[in-house]
């Protein structure tokens, strides 16, 4: 017998049991599902965000802690986040190859005074859960917003694109400047000259 | 392409939870793991050329999600090996010696070796799989036969 035949007769003695059900596994994890508020709601403070895609944590990280389903490019994916109640969050979640990512950000948010307050919780989903444009390795560009995904490489003119995303009932217009930002609006498509 | 997982839980679930499990030691564990995977599959909008293109996204999945449960900081109380040996039925002593000995391997030897040996694929394939050179998989699939060769000694063939 060789190596591989014994190793095989080896391993045959493990099985995993007949309790096997995705479809429980999968209503428990989409009753953690978080009803996110619109991002109409959160567009009426200015929003200053940033963020890294490398994280620390603090052995005593404090705040709220929610494990919830998110979109991240286009793959629906279970991620723990901790807002520590001054803008700030640290996100733990697995890609589509399984392997645990770790993102933190936060932002803060301009008072009619100009003075500087730190995003709320509900600002903060409202941002991870908005559309958001990556430029990939190829050359291609994407728009991905919930399980939509949108190759925008060739919508171009003149350096911009206008993206209309609709979503059960919710419409947004998005205006994307070719590797120079983009913003989004409830009502119409924000003017290019009137961000960065 | 993108089979049904009906399909998939068919034909794949065995070596997922095989794969699983040697990355993790626990069944309990490695139940999660094989269901999560799954749902993973489900969940996503993935496109795949091939069926062993798929073979191989689920095997990756499944084995970074061992190593998820792994490191997880919270982890559930463990069966020890030895009591979870117990409960299997092997064909023979050679073969109980046999996985015991791979499961005293550590991690990285483990799971080439049993990519290898279970699932047939070849150092390139493994590379791929684990996202690591293939002068890297030589290194570790030798020196996991090595250990296994001195423990078991003839009943592990030199195949090097």
């Amino acid at each position: 017998m060789t190596n591989k035949e014994k190793y095989k007769q080896a391993f045959s003695a493990i099985h995993a049991s007949n309790d096997f059900s995705l479809e429980v596994r999968q209503m428990e994890k989409m009753s953690k599902k978080y009803r996110f508020k619109g991002v109409a709601a959160a567009a009426a403070v200015c929003i200053m965000l940033f963020g890294s895609a490398t994280a620390v944590y603090a052995a005593d990280v404090g705040g709220i802690q929610r494990t919830l389903q998110l979109w991240i490019h286009g793959d629906q994916t279970e991620a723990t986040i901790w807002f520590d109640g001054n803008g700030q969050y640290d996100m733990d979640y697995t890609d589509e190859d399984g392997t645990l990512q770790q993102r933190s950000g936060g932002g803060v948010a301009f008072a009619a005074d100009g003075s500087e307050i730190p995003v709320t919780e509900e600002d903060l989903m409202a941002q991870l859960t908005a559309p958001e444009v990556v430029y990939e390795d190829d050359g291609t560009v994407w728009v991905y917003w919930f399980d939509q995904k949108m190759d925008i490489t060739d919508k171009f003119e003149n350096g911009v694109c206008y993206v209309k995303l609709v979503r059960e009932e919710e419409t947004l217009y998005l205006t994307v400047q070719y590797q120079n930002g983009y913003a989004l609006s409830s009502r119409k498509y924000p003017a290019p000259d009137t961000f960065n | 392409m993108k089979p049904s997982v009906e399909i998939l839980v068919e034909n794949y679930r065995s070596n997922l939870y095989a794969a699983a499990f040697n990355v993790c030691k626990n069944a309990q564990d490695a139940e999660d793991v094989v269901q999560d995977t799954f749902i993973q599959y489900i969940s996503q909008k993935k496109d795949f050329e091939s069926e062993q293109h798929i073979r191989a996204w689920l095997i990756r999945v499944a084995i970074n999600k061992a190593k998820n449960k792994n490191n997880a900081f919270f982890r559930r109380n463990v069966l020890p090996l030895e009591e979870y040996m117990e409960t299997l039925t092997f064909e023979s002593e050679e073969s109980s010696d046999l996985f015991e000995n791979v499961m005293k391997l550590p991690e990285k030897y483990r799971i080439v070796i049993h990519l290898f040996y279970y699932e047939d694929y070849s150092v390139n394939e493994i590379a791929d799989i684990l996202k690591v050179s293939p002068g890297n998989v030589k290194v570790r699939l030798s020196r996991g036969r090595r250990i296994l060769r001195d423990a078991l000694k003839e009943v592990w063939e030199d195949d090097e």
